[in-house]
């Protein structure tokens, strides 16, 4: 058991017998008329009826406000409490969260750099002629630009995380925008094997950045290859939904199940055991993609199998001013 | 140059195929497998004379193929190669049966040489002991060559390194055998920057091997040195 997750167990036992404690009080109080009388009682003293009455009355009263008191006292004590394991809880997160990371940066930064510097080391002893001399070269590049953009990677989500993602929002037809995106990323040797298909639908004009919406088309489309099965096939498709227009990329591969959907979203969490790594990449692509939307006033959110099979992510954008007073207007969003 | 047959096990094509055309160069046979289920298959099938293992594989583990090999009795070389260097990963992965273990990203000249290491070891544990074939240390017996311990009738099946760390202390019955001189005679000094394992070994030895392993009848401890066998 990590560390972290121990500080928290032992934290619950301790509020655990609290709880207990604090009850045996409450208890013990509302019935201390009854235990007054049953003293008494042993005593063999006999109290005329109203005695008895009144002094019933009088613990009763006195009980009550201690009773209130006591209990305002508990419960302000067990909302500390809460937090406390609330704050020991987002402790154990960021203890899983920083293992993942150990776990997956160390493979994907030190595996391109270790073969990138064989490479590099076996033509420095002059083992490599000829067409091999070729390929050693472009490897090695090949194996640096890997490492390069996993480093920028890990950059941006660290800046992410410490001062949010810049985004420039400005006004963009949304359709026309991914339109654009989908063509430019069929050009990019990182995303080209994918088959995108953008489905019809309404003209929207939203409020957004359109660096950013690549970013997060770019990082599902490569989520898309390294987990929609050989030929990926990822559909993009748009629809409003209130003041917002809903994109929805979904690939017609195996789906998620083993993954909490809302912790895909947790930075370096991957899907699956880290020791038997089927899939390149640190766990950061949806972290971006969540925290762009975000960052554009829109909300990400990721089933783990949609109808007929494959993973989807939506995320929204807000529609720009004008659109979204039409659309109160006519109160038919689709 | 031998043409001894050698297994990578790398999932990293680049990598794979940088280390495989090095070996080849060196008079090598290389055959590279990309997945961990695959490779426990094909070192079953026919053992290479040395397996060099990724850690973190698609299918299966290194760690996890390391321990069923051993398991199972199977008792070829393997060096870990992987990006997962930290000493516990390097403890565990020599404790599960491994000859040594080199951190990604690691020399061409060093990974040459390691590999050489161990085959030149995995020679010297096939030839015979000149301690004979057979250990006898009270009522219990090891057999050298069949890896195994006979106590009081049962037959144990020894590791392939208890058995090497066993016969590195009976070729100098008596004598003080130096940590350091196991670990590069059974595994190879470089692959440890501790001597922690080893200490392992020879407490399971012990329980095995020795009476009452709270006081060493056969298997002593020379404090700050190594350990001396007196059958």
């Amino acid at each position: 058991m990590d560390p972290a997750r121990r500080k928290l167990y032992s934290y619950i036992a301790v509020v655990a017998v609290y709880v207990l404690v604090f009850g045996w009080w409450v208890f013990f109080f509302v019935h201390q008329s009854d235990f007054l009388l049953a003293r008494i009682a042993r005593r063999d003293v006999t109290l005329p009826r109203e005695a008895e009455e009144a002094l019933r009355q009088a613990t009763d009263e006195s009980m009550r406000m201690f009773v209130f008191e006591g209990a305002f006292l508990g419960l302000m004590l067990l909302a500390s409490m809460f937090l406390v394991v609330r704050s020991l809880q987002r402790e154990v997160a960021v203890h899983r969260q920083q293992k993942n990371f150990l776990s997956a940066v160390t493979h994907e930064l030190k595996s391109p750099l270790a073969s990138a510097k064989l490479y590099l080391e076996s033509l420095s002893l002059g083992r490599a002629e000829g067409e091999k001399r070729e390929r050693y070269l472009r490897n090695a590049h090949a194996d640096l630009e890997r490492l390069q953009e996993m480093v920028e990677q890990l950059l941006e989500s660290a800046r992410m995380s410490s001062t949010g993602p810049p985004v420039h929002v400005e006004r963009l037809d949304l359709q026309g925008e991914l339109a654009r995106i989908v063509d430019e990323l069929g050009k990019d040797p990182a995303t080209d094997t994918v088959e995108v298909s953008l489905a019809p639908g309404p003209a929207l004009d939203v409020e957004a950045d359109p660096a950013a919406l690549r970013t997060m088309l770019r990082n599902l489309l490569t989520n898309a290859i390294k987990y929609a099965g050989p030929s990926p096939r990822v559909e993009v498709s748009l629809q409003s939904e209130g003041a917002q227009a809903l994109v929805r990329v979904r690939d017609f591969g195996p789906g998620l199940k083993a993954l909490d959907t809302r912790r895909i979203f947790e930075p370096f969490v991957r899907g699956g055991d880290e020791l038997v790594r089927t899939r390149k990449g640190v766990g950061l692509g949806l972290y971006m993609v969540s925290e762009l939307a975000r960052a554009q006033r829109g909300t990400a959110r990721a089933i783990g199998s949609v109808e007929g099979g494959g993973f989807a992510v939506e995320f929204t954008l807000p529609l720009a001013r004008e659109r979204r007073a039409s659309h109160a207007q006519d109160g038919s969003g689709k | 140059m031998s043409a001894e047959r050698l297994m990578v096990v790398e999932d990293e094509e680049h990598l794979a195929e940088v280390i495989a055309d090095n070996l080849e160069l060196e008079g090598y046979t290389v055959e590279v497998v990309v997945d961990g289920v695959k490779a426990l298959e094909r070192i079953r099938e026919a053992p290479p004379a040395l397996v060099l293992l990724d850690v973190m594989l698609p299918g299966m583990d290194g760690f996890t193929i390391c321990d069923t090999l051993r398991r199972e009795g199977r008792d070829v070389p393997i060096l870990f190669l992987t990006a997962r260097s930290s000493q516990d990963d390097r403890v565990h992965g020599l404790e599960l049966g491994g000859d040594d273990f080199l951190g990604k990203p690691f020399d061409l000249r060093e990974l040459m040489l390691r590999v050489r290491a161990i085959l030149k070891r995995a020679s010297w544990s096939q030839t015979p002991s000149s301690a004979g074939e057979l250990l006898v240390l009270g009522p219990a017996r090891v057999d050298f060559k069949r890896y195994v311990a006979l106590l009081e009738g049962r037959e144990v099946q020894l590791s392939q390194k208890e058995t090497l760390i066993l016969r590195c202390l009976a070729e100098k019955t008596g004598e003080v055998v130096s940590r350091t001189e196991i670990l590069d005679r059974v595994w190879g000094y470089n692959a440890f920057p501790t001597e922690r394992t080893i200490d392992n070994f020879i407490v399971r030895l012990r329980r095995l091997l020795e009476p009452d392993p709270q006081a060493p009848r056969y298997i002593h401890t020379v404090r700050g040195t190594g350990y001396r066998l007196t059958p």
